[in-house]
């Protein structure tokens, strides 16, 4: 371990097999493939606080491997490396997994702000901040995640956050053009509320935000699930024709009838195949109409589909995740966003803003408010949250 | 990247591109096949023709009908029957009447064969001996009879023997009509979206791969050739080729005969290395820890030596991974360029609605998008390293693959 190399410390829930903490951190540590080759992150996690340190936890084995890492028993401990000051150069957060428990409406509590008081809480102490990287959403409540990111701009560190999605390889491997006009979006994928909806929404949120004047932030969202959602989905509230664009881009599909292999489902193979439909609808302040729709059943991808100003066609792609669910045995999506990581801890800049994330937190929270209060539409003043995209590309595509 | 006036026109070419021929009474097809059953290549190739498939974002119905099946074998779960009634064709008893629905003289613009899965024999190379070469000569028949002839497809290799391969080539050449040939890997989605420069200089290539030989390693060395068939001036033909097993291959490696760089590179594009425990998911490098030859049951090393002096090798490695991934070294490049050739799941394997996208622009436009020579090399290629394991693992001088080509000018896998 070279004295140049920055050093990290890992705060996560748990540790097991292909968990989001396994996956990333793994990929700090073993190195992983990138542009054609087994990279090696250019810094080392030195620092590690496991949460839980459940059944089949891994995370006792990495310091046998890699002697200059050591686990501690609290999170500011393994950030001033058992001293007194803040001793490393960045922070990674993975707070998804475990066994945390659930609200009234379903979210799964985190602990992400806690583990984000208890971490500006040694930058205080030492009266310095370094870069830190949060997994997945904020936090499961908005106002906590809102909180994190003014704390991030008050005391001036690098903050970013999100899911792979965003980063990961697009089949095919097109960008939305900066400026572009569009007039609707909408996102095919699966999973379950409070969870995957996340990464449909910053799938939309990653394509959407480069749109001519960037973000504006978003009106209102109602959740359509159930009746509800075939109600809707009869009446068109969303594009058809956007919707089959993006189950063309899966390679998921179950097919709808025996002995075929990949046909197009009807409306009656969706109602059959699809048993617990969801829908976030939403608007944003530019008038903008974008749609996040789990077809548990149908699909295991997430697919992009929006109508452009003046193309004829819709403009799709899949997020392509090579999911270790039989499948593959590695979950390389986290390679482009451990990428990402890495910049920000060498250059103290993030290379997507985090506002992105704390939009599609909002959308998240206010999905699962929706779908909470029997499916009205919920206002959304708070997510007024403007910002610019990037000019240059994020994604996987060397 | 794309520009905005790039990006507005690629959705409209691609939807141009498929409303040719709009006018025209849709052309007519006879589908050959070993057997039509859930899953084989026949059924999931065929069907495309009749419900159509998704290309470019959308679900594309080819204006093209399916009139006549032809099918050798009936086993369990046969759909011939099921198909024919649902779609409105017949299954003829033989192939001359599929092609000439029932008539004398030939009635189909194209014809689909599919000889792949079924219950044939095996020969002492292990080579599984479909009666691709059989199906054609019957066409070919037909077209000779009725002065006439129309495009072939042909899927995966020609035959198992080059010498049939080649005067299936020859017949097409005579009578004058599009042959086209292969595999999906060719043609299936990179990642990333690799197309090596046409007329660069591959110093070497290595393909790595898994599955059993012959299915599997077709398919490989057919992804191999598409990439490498780019350099210098064209294709120039095999001069030789070798094909070694067990731990000979890992010595060979040692000894320089095929690139550990070239490994680590090709292996860092895979989403499916098996570690060194099955019970972790992390991220290795097998090649440089030295895991790999531990995971791997029973490696083989297939070597080709070009007629231009390239050397490119793939290699089987049944347990290490499960994906097809390929590197080169490119002269005067700084780093070595790899791609995953992505074979998408089952049972969509939506790869193969990228191989109808071609067969179905050939039987439209009566001209193939890739040249047959690739096929037919790689056929040949294939039989001549199977010669070669079961002739002690010696090299082969191979003069009959002097098989010259130009690859195509235009890129052709799918990237829309």
């Amino acid at each position: 371990m070279s004295i140049d190399r920055p050093k990290l410390a890992a705060v996560v829930t748990t540790y097991f097999k292909y968990s989001h903490a396994e996956n990333i951190i793994d990929r700090f540590l073993y190195g992983y493939g990138w542009k054609g080759t087994h990279y090696r992150p250019p810094m080392d996690v030195v620092a590690l606080y496991v949460d839980q340190v459940g059944k089949g936890d891994l995370s006792h084995s990495r310091p046998e491997q890699f002697p200059f890492l050591r686990i501690y028993p609290t999170i500011a401990e393994a950030l001033t490396l058992g001293g007194s000051k803040l001793a490393v150069d960045g922070v990674v957060v993975v707070g998804e997994h475990g066994n945390y428990p659930r609200n009234e409406k379903g979210q799964t509590q985190y602990p992400r702000w806690e583990f984000f008081q208890q971490i500006i809480s040694v930058f205080k102490d030492s009266q310095r901040s370094v870069p830190m990287f949060n997994d997945k959403h904020l936090s499961w409540n908005w106002d906590w995640a809102k909180r994190m990111v003014d704390i991030s701009r008050e005391m001036g560190f690098a903050y970013m956050a999100g899911s792979s999605l965003p980063v990961t390889w697009r089949i095919p491997s097109v960008e939305m053009p900066l400026g572009t006009r569009l007039h609707e979006a909408l996102c095919v994928g699966y999973g379950g509320v409070d969870s995957y909806d996340f990464h449909g929404l910053e799938t939309i949120q990653c394509m959407v935000e480069r749109r001519a004047g960037g973000e504006t932030g978003v009106k209102w969202l109602q959740a359509y699930r159930g009746e509800k959602f075939w109600d809707a989905l009869r009446e068109g509230l969303w594009s058809r024709r956007l919707m089959e664009a993006a189950l063309c881009r899966s390679h998921t599909l179950t097919p709808a009838r025996e002995g075929f292999n990949d046909i197009l489902p009807t409306d009656d193979d969706l109602r059959r195949l699809v048993n617990d439909p969801i829908a976030y609808h939403y608007e944003h302040n530019d008038g903008l109409v974008c749609t996040m729709i789990l077809l548990n059943g149908l699909v295991k991808d997430f697919n992009f589909a929006a109508d452009v100003e003046g193309r004829r066609e819709p403009f799709s792609t899949q997020m392509y995740l090579p999911m270790p669910d039989g499948r593959t045995t590695l979950a390389d999506f986290f390679n482009p966003l451990v990428n990402n990581m890495e910049k920000m801890f060498l250059t103290g800049k993030p290379t997507y803003p985090v506002e992105r994330t704390l939009l599609t937190t909002g959308l998240v929270a206010a999905g699962v408010e929706s779908l909470y209060r029997q499916q009205e539409r919920c206002e959304t003043p708070h997510l007024a949250i403007t910002y610019q995209p990037t000019r240059e590309s994020t994604f996987m595509r060397a | 990247m794309l520009t905005r006036r790039e990006f507005l026109q690629t959705g409209a070419a691609a939807a141009g591109l498929l409303l040719s021929g709009a006018d025209a009474p849709p052309k007519r097809l006879a589908i050959i096949a070993t057997i039509y059953r859930y899953l084989s290549h026949a059924q999931h190739i065929g069907d495309r023709f009749l419900i159509g498939y998704p290309y470019a974002g959308a679900w594309h119905k080819p204006d093209i009908k399916v009139v006549s099946l032809y099918v050798d074998q009936k086993p369990d779960g046969d759909l011939s029957g099921e198909r024919a009634r649902e779609f409105g064709f017949q299954v003829y008893p033989t192939i001359a009447d599929a092609l000439c629905c029932g008539g004398k003289e030939l009635a189909v613009d194209a014809v689909l064969i599919v000889a792949e899965h079924g219950d044939y024999p095996r020969n002492e190379k292990g080579q599984i001996l479909y009666p691709r070469y059989e199906f054609f000569q019957q066409c070919a028949e037909v077209f000779r009879r009725s002065g006439r002839s129309v495009p072939v497809y042909n899927d995966k290799h020609l035959s198992y023997s080059f010498t049939k391969a080649k005067s299936m080539v020859e017949t097409s050449r005579r009578l004058r009509f599009p042959m086209l040939g292969g595999s999906s890997l060719p043609v299936t989605f990179r990642l990333p979206e690799l197309e090596l420069p046409l007329g660069c200089e591959i110093e070497e290539a290595l393909m790595i791969g898994e599955g059993g030989s012959d299915p599997m390693d077709f398919h490989a060395l057919e992804g191999l050739q598409c990439m490498v068939e780019r350099r210098g001036h064209g294709e120039t033909g095999v001069k030789a080729v070798q094909l070694i097993e067990d731990d000979a291959v890992w010595k060979a490696g040692e000894e320089g005969r095929w690139s550990k760089d070239l490994l680590i590179s090709a292996l860092s594009r895979s989403d499916t290395p098996l570690g060194t425990d099955e019970a972790e998911g992390k991220p290795e490098d097998l090649v440089s820890s030295g895991q790999l030859p531990k995971l791997v049951a029973n490696p083989a090393a297939y070597f080709i030596e070009y007629r231009d002096g390239l050397k490119a090798t793939l290699l089987m490695l049944n347990g290490a991974l499960k994906d097809f991934n390929f590197a080169a070294r490119l002269k005067g490049a700084p780093a070595i360029q790899a791609t995953q050739f992505l074979l998408t799941p089952n049972p969509n394997v939506t790869y193969s609605a990228c191989l109808v996208h071609g067969i179905e622009q050939m039987f439209q436009t009566s001209v193939a998008p890739y040249p047959i020579e690739r096929t037919l090399l790689v056929s040949g290629i294939l039989e001549s390293c199977l010669t070669s394991k079961v002739q002690n693992h010696q090299r082969l001088e191979t003069p009959y693959l002097s098989v010259a080509y130009q690859p195509p000018a235009h890129t052709t896998f799918c990237r829309t």
